[in-house]
């Protein structure tokens, strides 16, 4: 890793947030903010200088999917990778999310090996980009 | 002069107010003075009225009630059924792979502790000293890789909470709008006044989510598991 990569999880799970975290700091990432939902990650995002956001979908406050799209709609943010981590599983809502601009989407429950690969994925696209 | 008792003499004065609302074109006095007469009178229309807009709302309220449980009783109860049984076999499932997992630490810590106690118990008599500690490492190394992979196993393990308690949140809901419905019912039967229309709770729309897939009740447009997914982002990414 040349720079810190700073991530934001955001589920309103706490176990789920701490699991991430967990891989995530596995994986040699040590830079990560926690949010429980749309509402709370945000302010977060604008505020900060974040390079990766992990989301969830449904969320009792602002759901992921309106998250996606208020990055999306961003013009600071508008580039952020955005990886959706979630148990959302129809394909109306995959596309909804590809759509809508999502750099990958990890179904749960998920492994370690899928969340590292679809990380690498967008990490080095964001490196070429 | 006929004769005089209370009531005919209360409308006598009601009956003077109109007279005199009248005469002084004071239309606002005219309006309260017959309504006072009317009041009086318990002049059929108005409480008539009342009694059947009331019987109306009841009905309706009773319908939409009715109506409502019909579906919970008919589905949504048997569906959540499924649901909390689906939840009793993701936590089955999850504490045996933890424990599977801890069966599974035990015997590479014991190996690593046993190992060192012979080095320590052994070390002024032996002969080859480097070849037993290198053994030693490497096995102590290979190990610690195994006990690394099991937790991380283990950590994944924990997802089933998430899992299970996005499912038990949908029927905590479902209970939820099962008690208002009875107790609309309840207070139909009562013969209270029903006025509110039971809330239909949407079910799950694209935008909130409809939760994780449970056995039994899996939605026809749902994705098999992550390789799905990953077959239709390429499609996608393809077809742009």
């Amino acid at each position: 890793m040349s720079s810190p990569v700073k991530f934001l999880v955001v589920d309103d799970f706490s176990t789920m947030r701490r699991i991430v975290k967990n891989l995530l700091q596995e994986l040699g990432y040590n830079d990560i903010t926690e949010a429980d939902d749309g509402n709370t990650a945000l302010p977060l995002l604008q505020a900060g200088s974040f390079d990766v956001l992990i989301t969830d979908w449904n969320m009792p406050g602002m759901p992921g999917i309106d998250l996606l799209k208020a990055v999306r709609a961003d013009a600071k943010l508008g580039k952020l990778p955005v990886l959706m981590l979630t148990a959302e599983a129809k394909r109306e809502q995959i596309v909804e999310a590809v759509q809508a601009g999502a750099s990958g989407y990890v179904i749960k429950p998920f492994t370690a090996a899928t969340l590292k690969e679809k990380l690498d994925k967008i990490l080095a696209s964001r490196a070429a980009a | 002069m006929s004769p005089s008792n209370p009531e005919t003499e209360r409308y006598r004065a009601q009956v003077a107010a109109l007279q005199s609302a009248l005469d002084g074109g004071d239309v606002a006095a005219f309006h309260r003075a017959f309504e006072s007469l009317c009041e009086q009178m318990d002049c059929g229309l108005l409480p008539e009225l009342k009694r059947l807009t009331a019987t109306a709302q009841s009905a309706l309220a009773r319908f939409s009630a009715e109506a409502r449980l019909d579906t919970l009783a008919g589905h949504e109860v048997p569906d959540a059924r499924k649901r909390l049984t689906h939840v009793v076999k993701l936590t089955d499932e999850a504490a045996h792979k933890t424990m599977d997992l801890v069966d599974s630490c035990g015997p590479l810590v014991d190996e690593a502790a046993r190992g060192a106690a012979h080095l320590i118990k052994n070390w002024n008599a032996m002969t080859d000293r480097d070849a037993a500690v290198s053994g030693f490492l490497e096995r102590t190394r290979t190990d610690s890789e195994k006990l690394r992979a099991n937790l991380t196993e283990l950590l994944m393990a924990q997802g089933y909470q998430d899992i299970t308690g996005q499912i038990i949140r949908s029927v905590i809901s479902l209970v939820d709008e099962l008690e208002e419905v009875l107790s609309k019912l309840v207070r139909i039967a009562e013969g209270q006044e029903v006025t509110s229309i039971v809330r239909i709770v949407p079910q799950g729309a694209l935008e909130r989510g409809f939760g994780p897939q449970v056995a039994g009740l899996e939605s026809v447009d749902a994705v098999s598991g992550q390789d799905d997914i990953d077959a239709l982002l390429s499609a996608m990414a393809a077809g742009k």
